[in-house]
Formats: C-alpha cells, structure tokens, sequence
C-alpha cells in the first residue's frame, strides 16, 4: 500500500466513526422528537442523519481509494454501504415521500446495528480480493444486493411500526364502537371506495377502509397523533419492498451468473445462496399476501418481519456461523 | 349428508390448489426447508462435515438421515413441496393465462353510470358531441389508453401489463424448472486432475472422484481432450492469490488439437457443448522408485492437501501422496509428504508457526516406509498402514535418491557419473510439475435458465409497477354545445391517479376546445 493509500485508509476509519457517532446522536434526537413532538427537535435530527450520511459517502470514498476497488468486497464495506443507504433511502424515501419524521429513530438504530456489527465482527484492513472476487458480475451482483437490503430492511422497518400503529388504532375504534353505539360509517374524505362497503366498526381493520389514496386522512392522522395513520404506513411499507424486491432479484440472478463463471453452476445451495432464496421467497410471499383477501395489513406485516428476521440471517448469521463459499470476510 | 364423490373432492383439491392461500403457505413451507438445508450440513457441499455430525451426533445423526436432512435439495419432501407448488402454480396460471389472452381481446366496455365512479368530473364546452368524442378518443389514445368508442361515449382502459408482467414472471418459473430438468437431467459434472504435460480425455473413468450424473444421462461423454501445458499461481507479498491459470489445449473426441485456452477462476472455457471451469491445484512432484537401478514406478504423483484448520494460513500445510509397490514380496507401501519449500518446513519444526508455500524453494519429500501386505491394491492417497511394519522414515530432496529401506542417501560415482544401485530399493525426485484441478461439466440448461431469469425480470417490473386504470368519457348534447361526463378509477396507485385524472379531464377539455374548470366549478355530485 502507498502512503496515500495509508492515509485515505485512515481518512476512511475517521469518516466511519464520525458517521456512526452522529447516527447515535441522530436517533437520540428522532426519539427526542417521538418524546416531545416539537418541530425543531425534527430539524435537529434530520440535519445530523443528514451529516451522518455524508461522513458514510466520505469512508465509503476514502476506503476506495484505500483498496484501490470498488470498496464493497467484504463484509465490514458491505457493512458500511448499507447503513449509508439504509440512512439514504430513509431520508429520501420515507421522509421526504410521507412527510414524517417519526421513523427516524428506528431507520438510524438500525444503520447503527450496522456499522457496529460491521466494526467489531468483520473489521478488515483496506487490501486486494481473492482471485474469485474479481468478476465485474460480483460488482453489480453485491451493489443490487446492498441495495435491495437497504430497501427491503427501510421497507420492513416501517412494517413494524405498522404493526403497533395498526394495533392502537384498532384500539381506538374499538374504544368509539363501545362509546357511541351505533358507530357511524367511516367516510373518507367524501367519497365512499366502492369495493368496501362500510363493516361493523371494531371488526374492520381502519387501514382496509381507508381507501389507497385519500392523502387528506393521511395528513389529518399525522397532524393528529405522532405516526402516520396505519394505512399510510402499510402503503409506505408496500412501496419499499416492492422496489426493494426486483433489485433482490436481479441481484440473486447476478449471484447465479457470477456463480455459473466461477464454479460452474449457476445453484449450488451453498448457505448464502439458500438464505438469498429464503428471503427473496418470504418478501414474494409479502407481496402475494398483501393481494390477497385476509392477508392484507396485519398479516402482510408480519410476514414482512419474518422477511426482515431472514434478510439479518442472510447478511450476518450465515458469514458468522454458517460456512460456506461466501465465508470469505472471516 | 353424502360423503363427497371422487369427481367432488377432486375439483375441490384442485381449487384449493388454485388458491393464493395455498400458495402462500407452500412458498413459506418451500422457505422453511431450505432453512433446514442451509443449518444442517448437506453432502452436497461439505460431506466431510456431514461424517463429523454423524461421528459427533450419531443418534440425531441417524434421524436426520433418515428424514433425508443431509440431502434436503434432494429429499422426497423438498421435492413434494416444489412439484406442490409448481402444480399450484399450473392450476393458477391457466385460467389466468385464458382469462388474460380473453380480456386483451376485448374492447374495453361501455359504462352505464358514469358519475358512479370514484372519480367524476362533467365539463360543458362549446363544440358539438361527435367533435368532443373524437377529440376524447384522441387525447386517450395519446395516453397510451386502449379506447372503444360508442355513439355518445369512449371507454378507455390501461394497464393491461400488469397482467401480462405478472404472467410473464410466473410462468418464467415454469422455464426455469424446465431448463433445471434438462439441464440437470442430461448433463453431468466431474473433477479432472490433470498434471502439466498430461492428456486428460472426458470418459467417465478418467474423471477424480465421483462424476454426477442426471436422471436422463445416458452416458454419453463427450470424449474432448484437454491437455495442460502449464498451470501457474501467482501471489501478492502479502501471501493472498492473484490469478490461477491453467493454459491447456483442447482436443476434439478424435485427437486434434483444435484449440486453446487460458482458464482462470470466473474465465472458463466452452468446448463442443462442455464448460470447463478452474477448480483447484496442487504439486505433482516426479517420484522415481526402483529396485537395483530397474524402474518399478515412474512418474509425476498428484498430491492432495487437507483443509487447513482455521489459524493456519493456506498452503500451509504438507501435500501427501502414495506409492505402492505390489510386485514385491513382501509388498511395499512408501506414504510420501511433500513440501515445496523446505524452508516453511523448517519453520514450521523449529518455531511452529505455518508458512504458506507459495513458490518450489529446495523442495523436500518425507517418506516413511512400510512393509507387509498391502490389500487395496488401488491407487489411494493415503496408505493404511494398519497391518504393515514401518521400515524406515527419511527425507529425499530434488535430485537426491535415496534408500527406501535404510535412509541412506546414493550419489553418483565422481568419475563415472553414475549411481551405483547394487539391490537396493530407492526413492527419487527428479523434478517437480503441478496439477490443475478442472471442473469439467455439460449443462444444456443454462441457456434456458438465463433466459427464465430475464423474463422473470421483464415480467416484475410491469406486474408491480404499473396500474389498471379505467376511464369512461360521456358526450350529450346541450344546446349548441355538449355536456362531457367524465369517470374513472384505478385499481392500484389511487393517489397517483387522482393527479392522472384531474390532467386528463384538463387534456380532453382543452382538445374540445372548452375552458379548463377550477375546482369550484366541478359538479359533484
């Protein structure tokens, strides 16, 4: 390694533990919002995640130029990549698109995990791949994987909170049907969606009445309580996986071609490859689910989290303690 | 209460196969094995781990054998499970297939309440209904909308590759388990060994170890050449590989050199319908055995090399090999370690740390050698020793030969130049050549299974993100104008339509000629 290499590798570490400290300090200051709900407490946090995001891009670069590659070939890299896309995708994606800082807290804890899962179990010096590594369809098939992961991980993310909104807002309803008998028909900003008719309040969950698209309801609930409404989630959660999920796919298709050149078969059920399949199955079975009748909003969530459970498995446990030809970044 | 006919409960398992529920739960059943697959250790990728779980679990050991959980990508269960839910998939698709092909053909339908719809707007303009009619049909079609026109109205619909997508999609599946079946099926891989300057031909007795072989596999080997000029490694400083190449001739199955290649890890090489793939290497020291200066083996011996425990860096550790020799009597077995830098064996005795062994530097063989009766005649790369008397154990060096019995080492006459065997049984290493493990294999799937996986990709797209929408645009005459009823709806992405629609209403007023209406002045209804 040159002395300049030395140096962009230090500048790579810094930049690392200066991201990581202010995603700390930024999910800190989202659950301060979630605490307070006072509108600058947000600014704070969005500005910090924001830095956060830009210290990531810098050791992303500087760890580059260290390598002297594109710098996602092992697993400490993988790591940083993610959590800088998983910030990424929060701040563009959800904050931006919903308007809603409530889900900061739990986007940054999860870069968080990230990055320090990636610091204590897979550091690794900036240095050359092996041999088998070198492959242009292993950069396209790692960059699609780290991608899908942020996506799929942001997507699962907002399922989870979903479910407990999903859970106080059945609460709450439950509560009005108790109170004021008969219960009134729910109407949604003056139009009635005409494939649902109006249930019994109480047994009909309040995101399957809200109809796709009655935004005036969404921003009502947001000024109202602290989350977005449950069915403005559900849909959120929906729009992360579903472009999550074919980036998944290219990438495991990508996986299977890289394979098919380097050892000679494009499926070979080594661990990493079972646990892609696995995860990409589960995220399909979301996705089937949330078409389906009775499957919809709660159910649809849970398998999102079951997804999430196998997307963890997929990117840590199997490097961690499952061997197999991916148990390169030991 | 009849118990249900065949016919009855048939047609009821075929819908509950039909249902997504169903599905559903056989995709996650399907996820749940492969689960299994990827925490037990399979025989498939690492029989050496599964023999150590029989020797260390032999209760759960056997269970698990027993339910076919060493080989779950292979079992009864994984295979009812997928042939289940391809069955599932079938039943599903057809109809929808049927419908869909049904549906492209229809021109979209009339409406008859056109201000039921979740989205309505009515607009009066000046010019008359036949103008405003072909004016609506128009902007719609621009839109990329497939319109039928009525007398007094245009029915408009898009989206229909939503459908399409999604059928592409899972019907790619289907051609993936096609492509599987034949590829799989007829084909067959297999691991050859090829040692530089040596001929390896595709036969199925030529091959190192097992060849797998598919279902349908006739037997028919390809019978191509491949010869290894030269294999090189190359290494950084730091000891991590850069590039392993194996430089070859190929030969067609009647023996010309037709053509060459360099084969590297992800560069393989395709021959007459075969793929040919870096797999691994290893040295092939020339070992030379005689008895009163008279041959009895002669030639480069494959060594192998046990994967290295987990602190101990690769090619660190001894290459081992075998000679044995069933023409004497008493037969007699020599086990032979290699080690291509003598050096990292002197290191490895003198402070116990393991050196990879990069490069040949002063190569040494330690033999050991027994004697008695040698029952697996074969050629084997360790010896079992357990019924024979060790001898002696020495060290022979490139160049050197030495006494197998005694250790003693021979050197040529000074003035003659010439060893002087006299009866003795000697050992020799003459040079030192490498090996090229090559992965030999016919898949006439993969093509197909490629093409599986661009549909899969061409279907996904459309089937998840485009939207059915539906648009009616009604034209009545009132007074020297016309009175335009606009509806519509989507069936996915609502909020993003309602924008769609509010353009549309504004796009066919425009081409009518009539003024854009501001919000107050729409009629709802």
């Amino acid at each position: 390694m040159t002395p300049t290499q030395l140096q962009w590798a230090r500048v790579a570490k810094d930049a690392f533990t200066v991201a990581l400290f202010a995603y700390i300090a930024g999910m800190v200051a989202y659950f301060a919002l979630l605490a307070f709900s006072r509108p600058w407490i947000g600014k704070v946090a969005t500005t910090i995640a924001s830095f956060g995001a830009v210290g990531s891009l810098l050791a992303i670069v500087a760890r580059g130029i260290a390598d002297d590659r594109i710098p996602w070939g092992n697993m400490y890299e993988f790591s940083m990549v993610l959590s800088f896309l998983v910030v990424v995708a929060y701040l563009v994606l959800v904050e931006r698109q919903i308007g809603s800082k409530t889900l900061g807290g739990f986007a940054l804890f999860f870069a968080v995990v990230t990055m320090a899962m990636g610091a204590s179990f897979f550091y690794v010096g900036p240095g050359a791949l092996l041999p088998a590594l070198n492959s242009y369809w292993r950069q396209i098939h790692v960059t699609a994987m780290i991608t899908a992961s942020s996506l799929l991980g942001v997507g699962c993310i907002i399922s989870f909170v979903f479910l407990f909104k999903d859970w106080s807002e059945r609460g709450q309803l439950r509560e009005a049907a108790r109170r004021v008998p008969p219960p009134p028909p729910p109407i949604m900003g003056g139009s009635l969606d005409l494939d649902t008719a109006p249930e019994a309040a109480g047994e009909a969950a309040p995101h399957d009445l809200v109809a796709d698209g009655d935004g005036a309801v969404a921003e009502r609930a947001v000024a109202r309580g602290r989350f977005p409404s449950a069915a403005t989630l559900d849909r959120a959660a929906y729009r992360m996986i579903s472009f999550g999920f074919p980036i998944w796919t290219f990438g495991v298709i990508c996986g299977a071609i890289w394979a098919q050149q380097a050892w000679g078969r494009y499926w070979g059920w080594d661990p990493k490859e079972t646990w892609s399949f696995i995860t990409w199955t589960i995220f399909a079975g979301y996705l089937h689910a949330r078409a389906t009748s009775g499957w919809k909003g709660k159910r649809a969530a849970v398998v999102a989290l079951v997804g999430f459970a196998s997307l963890f498995v997929t990117y840590y446990a199997v490097n961690l303690w499952i061997a197999g030809l991916h148990s390169y970044a030991k | 209460m009849t118990p249900p006919s065949l016919p009855r409960s048939a047609a009821f398992a075929w819908r509950s196969l039909r249902s997504m529920r169903t599905a559903l739960i056989l995709l996650l059943m399907l996820a749940l094995a492969s689960v299994v697959g990827s925490l037990v250790p399979q025989e498939m990728n690492s029989p050496e781990r599964v023999a150590h779980f029989l020797i260390d679990h032999p209760l759960l050991g056997l269970f698990y054998r027993k339910a076919g959980f060493f080989e779950v990508f292979g079992s009864w269960w994984f295979t009812l499970i997928t042939t289940l839910l391809f069955v599932s998939l079938f039943a599903c698709l057809i109809p929808r297939t049927r419908a869909a092909i049904r549906s492209a053909r229809q021109r979209p339908v009339q409406a008859r309440e056109i201000d039921a719809f979740p989205l309505y707007r009515e607009v009066r303009v000046d010019a008359a209904p036949a103008t405003v009619l072909a004016a609506s049909r128009r902007v719609l079609s621009r839109r990329l909308f497939r319109t039928a026109a009525g007398e007094t109205q245009v029915a408009a619909e898009k989206g229909t590759a939503r459908e399409i997508g999604s059928l592409l999609f899972h019907w790619a599946f289907v051609l993936i388990l096609l492509g599987v079946l034949v590829g799989k099926g007829t084909g067959y891989t297999g691991h050859a060994v090829i040692i530089e300057g040596q001929t390896f031909v595709d036969a199925r007795a030529n091959y190192f170890g097992q060849v797998r072989t598919g279902r349908f596999f006739t037997g028919n080997f390809s019978g191509i050449g491949i010869r290894l000029n030269s294999f090189r490694d190359t290494y950084r400083d730091t000891g991590i590989p850069m590039d392993f190449v194996s430089k070859v001739q190929l030969l067609d199955p009647s023996g010309a050199v037709t053509a060459t290649a360099d084969i590297r890890v992800n560069q393989p090489a395709h021959y007459e319908g075969m793929d040919i793939f870096q797999y691994g290497f290893g040295w092939a020291p020339v070992v030379e055995i005689r008895q009163g200066g008279r041959l009895l083996a002669s030639g480069p011996v494959a060594m192998a090399q046990d994967t290295p425990p987990k602190d101990v860096p690769a090619l660190a550790l001894p290459w081992y090999g075998t000679e044995k020799l069933t023409t004497l009597a008493p037969n007699v077995g020599v086990s032979m370690e290699f080690w291509p830098d003598s050096g990292a064996f002197i290191g490895v005795k003198t402070t116990g740390e393991p050196i990879p062994m990069t490069t040949l530097n002063a190569p040494i063989i330690r033999f050991s050698t027994y004697e008695g009766r040698i029952f697996d005649t074969s050629r084997t790369l360790h010896l079992d020793t357990s019924l024979l008397r060790k001898v002696e154990s020495s060290i022979v060096g490139e160049g050197q030969t030495i006494d197998l019995r005694t250790g003693d080492e021979l050197t040529p006459d000074p003035r003659t130049g010439k060893i002087d065997y006299g009866n003795r049984l000697t050992i020799s290493m003459p040079s030192v050549r490498k090996f090229t493990v090559l992965q030999v294999s016919r898949d006439r799937g993969v093509p197909i299974v490629l093409l599986a996986a661009i549909l899969i990709l061409v279907g996904l797209l459309p089937a998840l993100y485009t939207a059915r929408r539906k648009v009616w645009v009604r034209v009545q005459p009132a007074g020297t104008g016309s009175v335009v009823q606009i509806g519509g709806f989507a069936l996915q992405r609502k909020t993003q339509f309602e924008e769609e629609f509010a353009r549309l209403v504004r796009a066919v007023t425009e081409a009518a000629g009539g003024e854009v209406p501001r919000e107050k002045e729409v009629a709802i209804p």
